[in-house]
């Protein structure tokens, strides 16, 4: 059959129900991307012949009885192909799935994952190596508003969960934090976040405790007018009255409060909602309400006229919006919720939503990244680890209050880097989230964590590598004295310099080259 | 360790070549060498030849024949085919290991005696389970018979060592009487017809009787091997069966008269032959020659027909004069002098013969398609990679009939316009190679290989490239790749190899049997071939029949013939008087077709919707005691460990399929893991790159269709076979005598010693190998 005009040294094709004509020669996946279908893919780059390793990009070919990887296949005239299909999506959902059950190594640091603000903590803990201070300080606030009072009061789940603790003691992330806030604030110009322009909206801010104090920065930041009414006479809620002066100085809480009215926040204090103002009154007069007034009755929540249920407040723990759609709230009026760094993350978290709402777009919430966790890791792991980062860090004892910049440094190199270099441009973490694979959904043996780090600046963690072979073609083609090759066969195949040289031999002038094409955080720069 | 003797290296390379797609030989020619491959010896290689460091090093970690550690003085490998799996050979290479105290991650004993290696199958599957020490065979091992197998082949070693060359028949004058035949293909050869014949030449040298010997390739009995034919100059002939050298003497003056040279020792021998025959008989079994009209026999070839096996069991394997004077080359003839190349294409057509490797791909398309490439360089290839566990037909057709096999690769050559080819033949079948190379020599000599052949004007050079151990290399595109001098690995087709194969240059590749119906089709014509069989499957399939049946070989039938006549008629049914339960076709390609549905008949599309698949022919017929589960497992764990692991669906998810086979095989299977295997079988069978990944799960696929209830059984923490021994406990029942028997067997001392009580097995000591179950005179152990 063909379909269209017949152009010497071309053919027509079709796919998703579109009709191209492409050059003879050329395969469906460029036949795809000339006509805007994006078709995933892990093992193909241009520069090389397909390498039909990955298969993510398996497309049907009408009358074929198999799927066929689309990188290696070639357009035919008259060929209809579905790339937009339930099963095709299935397929490649499976390739990833069955590439993540072999794959070892996590995509954020455990700290990080556990960190209820969900704050970078190991990239705040290389600047603070490198003594970058104000890069470590803008990290922290990229998800916390208040990083003294945290560094002083935070329970630090993060450093029970630092594989550091599993050899000698982990890194005493809250130490370094506080040290790093308070280097911070004891500038004469403290770090203050870029402003995005005003979008001009007003929001009220009702409980001026971490929740709202929370809410304030991140919705300021984010261009947003912000009133915050308060019935007590200074700012802080719980931070102030219900924390002793010995735990968290109200000098430090103080310091930080400042820094958010320095935004441009308002604060009004001694304002009781429902007696002096009512919630309809600043509805009224704000485009939204954010609500983060402490652990309150379920009578007190009714009487906002909001709606409850057996947990008490009915909220959408996605987006933080209430009942009412121009209502949010977050912190210790959900229950549970208890910590302080938990009522900041609400903050932000119910800022997100209120901007959604604000720009008239869906109210939904922001779907979590695919994470891949190793999880508990063994002995003979974690002495890979501990290989590349020096050994025998000096033990911190808990009761150190205070830590100084050298102190706080030589703390942070002792971090093992579990979070993957290349977590923000790892293609198989992108595709993992857009086809919503599942790490655990094949159980089994798994690769071990292996790092391989050079005198330079390349680091080789073949745990993560998916064999797909572009590094190996790559260094064959430019003539690498050493190179990389398969060794092995089967499940068991491993890409290595060969006779077991170390990774810079191997990759003598091909180093960049091959990082950047590597699809994965196998091998990365330091 | 001492430093390697590098300059042998110069003489390797200087006999092989420097060039990258050497890269296999040399490394062959190292091994055999230095015993394994040292780094120090593959450095020096890269600085000498064009060779690479990644491409040796990623070329050598490929193929299961090289090792980078010294062996053992003695290798033992232990075969786990698919016949020799249902019949224990896992047991048996446990035994092995706990016998020489190797520990469960090393491969060679403490004292360096011994290298124990798993082979995926030695192709003598009538024998199962088979055991290959040195260049010893030993068939119908028992975990119990590890101990005496050993000594007896250190005794072996010994004797060898000491006695050196061995007695050489002395050159007959005078009237021949006779000619007495002996089987030597590797199954008779594994059941001691080399001894056999070396006995027989011993005895016309020491008793002048005038017979000549001869050699002939396999007469697929291999259930009655070794085989001895004597045909007397009346015509006469008789065969006998299951001979050992002991007994050759004996017969062998039944039929003939001592020459002159001893006559006057006549009465001494005879004397002592009295003594001998008596001895025999109280001794041994007494061997009777048996008439091919006696049922069981007739029975095994009256359904088979010989086409590539033609003239089986009176056809000397390497003598060119005899192939010849049986019709051979006469095919060839005709391909380069009366027909025109599109004439052949038109016979093979009109045969309707199909790629006989498994996939079932017509023949003729094959052939026209490298015919009407444009490029004139083309190759022609003998796919002899015959990988399956379970499969020995292209084995038995190179070993028995080479000039076949090349007579139909040259027509096939002729007919494509290829001057150049390979045969790719696994290093795990030395004497098809041997007997391949010996062929082609004899084929050059004559004018049948060369130069203008036939004074035709059409030449043709054939090199072997021995295999280095790698199942995936069957699939063609791997193949080219490792003749090539690459990883085998399979690539996207298309390009078929018809249009780019070997160095980009069309390249026609058959398998062996196919090249050896060729001769036959051209001289009989392709009507009479496609007479034969059914409509879409003509002519007639080799396969290789083993298992649980009463009589194994090889066999040759029409298509369109039932597996039921297969199993019933020429297998003699099953062995022991057990139900047949199923027949594994295809190997691990192919599936489970349950003994319900045997009605079916032999051809590509009714084994295919059967779940099976024609495959290269392996038929491993199972038995009630055979655990399902526990054969997919086997299969895939063969896969898994061949996959070349290129692409995600192989290399993981067999992986991953295996894995959940092995929690339900010990007990630790969820009920969800049979919908988690089905749906990636499902998965990895659309989406792997080549037809190894792409058929790997049918065996559990079919297994699933007819034997579900089995996979159940074993969530639920049994095995319904009694083969799992995760799933299993074996018990003495009352019937024990007390004769203590099992105690003594035992290889863990789990059975007290008590003679004349009741035994009982501590079943925490107990390693489930069944030995007791096997020795107990009174069938007293049972497993629950």
């Amino acid at each position: 059959m063909s379909i269209g005009t017949e152009r010497p040294g071309f053919l027509t094709l079709t796919i998703d129900g579109k009709i191209t004509e492409v050059p003879e020669g050329s395969t469906i996946l460029e036949a795809a991307e000339s006509i805007g279908i994006r078709i995933p893919t892990l093992c193909y780059l241009k520069e090389i012949p397909p390498l039909t390793s990955c298969m993510i990009c398996v497309v049907k070919v009408d009358g074929k009885r198999n799927l066929v990887p689309s990188c290696a296949t070639l357009a035919e005239e008259g060929m209809i192909v579905t790339n937009d299909a339930p099963e095709i999506y299935a397929a490649r959902k499976t390739a990833l799935e069955l590439l993540l059950s072999d794959h070892a190594g996590d995509c954020m640091g455990p700290c990080q994952v556990a960190c209820p603000a969900s704050m970078d903590i190991p990239a705040m803990l290389r600047y603070m190596a490198e003594g970058q201070y104000e890069k470590a300080i803008e990290t922290i606030k990229e998800h916390i508003a208040l990083p003294a009072v945290t560094g002083y009061i935070c329970p630090a789940p993060c450093e029970k969960v630092c594989r550091r603790g599993q050899m000698d003691a982990p890194i005493s992330i809250k130490l370094v934090k506080r040290c790093a806030a308070l280097i911070d604030l004891a500038q004469k110009s403290p770090y203050k976040p870029d402003l995005l322009s005003d979008i001009n909206k007003k929001v009220a801010i009702i409980g001026s405790g971490p929740a709202g104090l929370g809410a304030a920065y991140h919705l300021k930041k984010n261009g947003v007018s912000c009133t915050i009414f308060d019935d007590h006479d200074k700012p802080g809620g719980m931070l102030r009255y219900e924390i002793p002066e010995q735990k968290l100085p109200g000098s430090i809480l103080d310091a930080e409060i400042e820094q958010i009215r320095c935004l441009g926040v308002e604060f009004r204090q001694g304002v009781h909602i429902g007696r002096d103002l009512t919630l309809k009154d600043l509805m009224e007069s704000f485009d939204a309400v954010f609500l983060g007034i402490g652990n309150v009755s379920e009578n007190s929540i009714k009487m906002f006229g909001l709606d409850t249920d057996q947990k008490g407040l009915k909220i959408n723990r996605d987006t933080l919006q209430t009942s009412m759609p121009n209502v949010f709230a977050g912190g210790d009026i959900r229950k549970g919720l208890k910590l302080a760094v938990r009522s900041l993350a609400d903050g932000r978290k119910a800022a997100e939503g209120i901007l959604k709402f604000l720009k008239g777009e869906a109210v939904t919430g922001n779907v979590r990244p695919f994470n891949s966790r190793m999880g508990k890791i063994g002995q003979e792991e974690l002495s890979l680890f501990t290989d590349s980062t020096g050994t025998n860090k000096p033990h911190v004892i808990n009761t150190f209050d205070e830590m100084d910049k050298e102190e706080a440094s030589s703390e942070s190199r002792y971090c093992l880097h579990c979070d993957c270099r290349k977590k923000n441009a790892c293609r198989l973490r992108t595709f993992a989230d857009e086809y919503g694979a599942k790490e655990g959904k094949y159980v089994g043996a798994r690769r071990t964590f292996v790092r391989m780090k050079g005198v330079h600046d390349i680091v080789y963690e073949p745990g993560k590598c998916i064999s797909c072979g572009i590094c190996v073609k790559i260094t064959e083609k430019q003539g690498e004295r050493l190179g990389l090759t398969f060794i092995g066969r089967g499940f068991d195949v491993k890409v290595a310099v060969p006779f077991d040289r170390s990774i810079e031999e191997g990759l003598s002038k091909t180093a960049e080259e091959v990082v950047n094409a590597c699809p994965t955080g196998a091998l990365v720069f330091k | 360790m001492e430093t390697p003797d590098l300059k042998k290296i110069d003489e390797i390379i200087a006999s092989t070549g420097k060039t990258p797609d050497k890269i296999l030989p040399i490394l062959q020619a190292v091994q055999k060498e230095y015993g394994y491959l040292p780094q120090s010896v593959l450095e020096a290689v890269c600085e000498k030849t064009e060779i690479t460091p990644a491409a040796i090093t990623g070329f050598s970690s490929f193929y299961d024949q090289f090792r980078f550690a010294p062996a053992g003085e003695h290798i033992i490998r232990v075969c786990l085919g698919t016949a020799c799996h249902v019949k224990g050979a896992q047991g048996v290479f446990d035994a092995f290991k706990r016998y020489l105290h190797i520990p469960g991650n090393r491969d060679t004993d403490s004292n360096g005696l011994f290298t124990i290696e798993p082979v995926a199958c030695l192709g003598c599957c009538t024998l199962a389970p088979v055991v290959q020490i040195g260049n010893v065979i030993y068939g119908h091992l028992t975990p119990d018979k590890v101990e005496n197998t050993i000594k007896n082949y250190l005794a072996y070693h010994k004797a060898q060592k000491k006695q050196g060359a061995h007695v050489k028949a002395r050159g007959l004058s005078g009237d021949i009487k006779g000619e007495i035949r002996v089987g030597l293909g590797s199954c008779c050869q594994a059941r001691g017809s080399g001894h056999l014949k070396d006995a027989i030449e011993k005895i016309i040298y020491e008793t002048g009787i005038p017979a000549s010997i001869k050699h002939v390739g396999c007469v697929g009995m291999c259930y009655q091997t070794p085989l001895m034919e004597i045909l007397l100059s009346n015509g006469s002939r008789y065969l006998y069966t299951g001979v050992r050298p002991e007994d050759a003497k004996d017969i062998l003056l039944k039929h003939f008269r001592p020459g002159n040279i001893k006559k006057r020792l006549m009465p001494v021998i005879s004397k002592g032959l009295d003594i001998l025959l008596s001895a025999g008989e109280s001794q041994s079994t007494p061997r009777y020659a048996i008439d091919k009209r006696e049922k069981h026999v007739a029975d095994f070839l009256n359904c088979q027909r010989n086409i590539a096996t033609e003239h089986c069991g009176s056809l000397s394997p390497v003598n060119i004069d005899e192939y010849i004077e049986f019709d051979g080359f006469k095919a060839l003839k005709r391909a380069l002098k009366d027909l025109k190349a599109d004439e052949v294409i038109s016979e093979i057509e009109a045969s309707g013969l199909r790629g006989r490797g498994g996939a079932g791909f017509p023949t003729y398309l094959k052939w026209r398609a490298v015919r009407e490439q444009l490029e004139k360089e083309r190759f022609i290839v003998l796919n002899g990679d015959e990988g399956d566990p379970g499969a020995f037909m292209d084995r038995m057709l190179m070993e028995s009939y080479p000039f076949r096999v090349l007579e139909g690769m040259i027509i096939a050559a002729h007919t494509a316009g290829a001057n150049r080819g390979y045969l790719y033949i696994r290093a795990e079948y030395p004497l098809a190679i041997e007997r391949m190379l010996e062929a082609i020599k004899m084929c050059h000599a004559r004018g049948f290989l060369g130069d203008n052949i036939c004074d035709s004007g059409f030449s043709l050079d054939l090199t072997i490239v021995a295999g280095a151990g790698a199942f995936v290399c069957g699939e063609e595109t791997a193949l080219l790749a490792s003749i090539m001098g690459q990883r085998g690995m399979p690539r996207l087709r298309p390009p078929y190899p018809a249009q780019q194969g070997l160095w980009g240059r069309p390249t026609l590749i058959n398998n062996v049997e196919t090249y050896a119906l060729v001769p036959w089709i051209i001289r009989n014509g392709g009507a009479a071939f496609a007479e034969m069989g059914t409509e879409k499957s003509r002519g007639t399939k080799v396969f290789a029949l083993a298992g649980k049946i009463a009589r194994g070989g090889l066999i040759e039938v029409p298509m369109g013939v039932t597996l039921r006549r297969i199993v019933e008629e020429i297998g003699g049914g099953i062995a022991n008087g057990l139900k047949f339960k199923a027949i594994q076709i295809g190997g691990p390609s192919g599936g489970c077709v349950p003994a319900r549905l045997s009605d079916i008949p032999v051809d590509y599309e009714s084994l295919a919707d059967a779940g099976a698949i024609m495959g290269s022919g392996g038929l491993v017929v199972m038995d009630e005691t055979d655990c399902m589960v526990d054969i997919a497992r086997y299969f895939l764990q063969f896969t898994q460990n061949q996959s070349c692991g290129k692409c995600t669906y192989c290399r993981i998810g067999t992986r991953r399929m295996l894995e959940i086979l092995d929690r339900l095989c010990s007990g630790k299977g969820k009920p969800s893991d049979i919908d988690q295997l089905e749906e990636l079988a499902h998965q990895i069978k659309q989406g792997s790159l080549c037809a190894l990944g792409g058929t790997a799960p049918n065996p559990v696929l079919s297994t699933l269709k007819y034997f579900r209830e089995e996979y159940e059984a074993h969530v639920n923490g049994r095995c319904p076979a009694g083969k799992c021994k995760a799933l299993i406990k074996y018990k003495v029942t009352e019937d024990c005598i007390g004769c203590t028997i099992c105690a003594q067997h035992c290889p863990v001392g789990a059975i007290t010693f008590k003679p004349y009580e009741r035994h009982e097995i501590n079943i925490d000591m107990c390693i489930r190998c069944g030995t007791c179950k096997n020795v107990c005179p009174e069938k007293a152990v049972v497993v629950e």
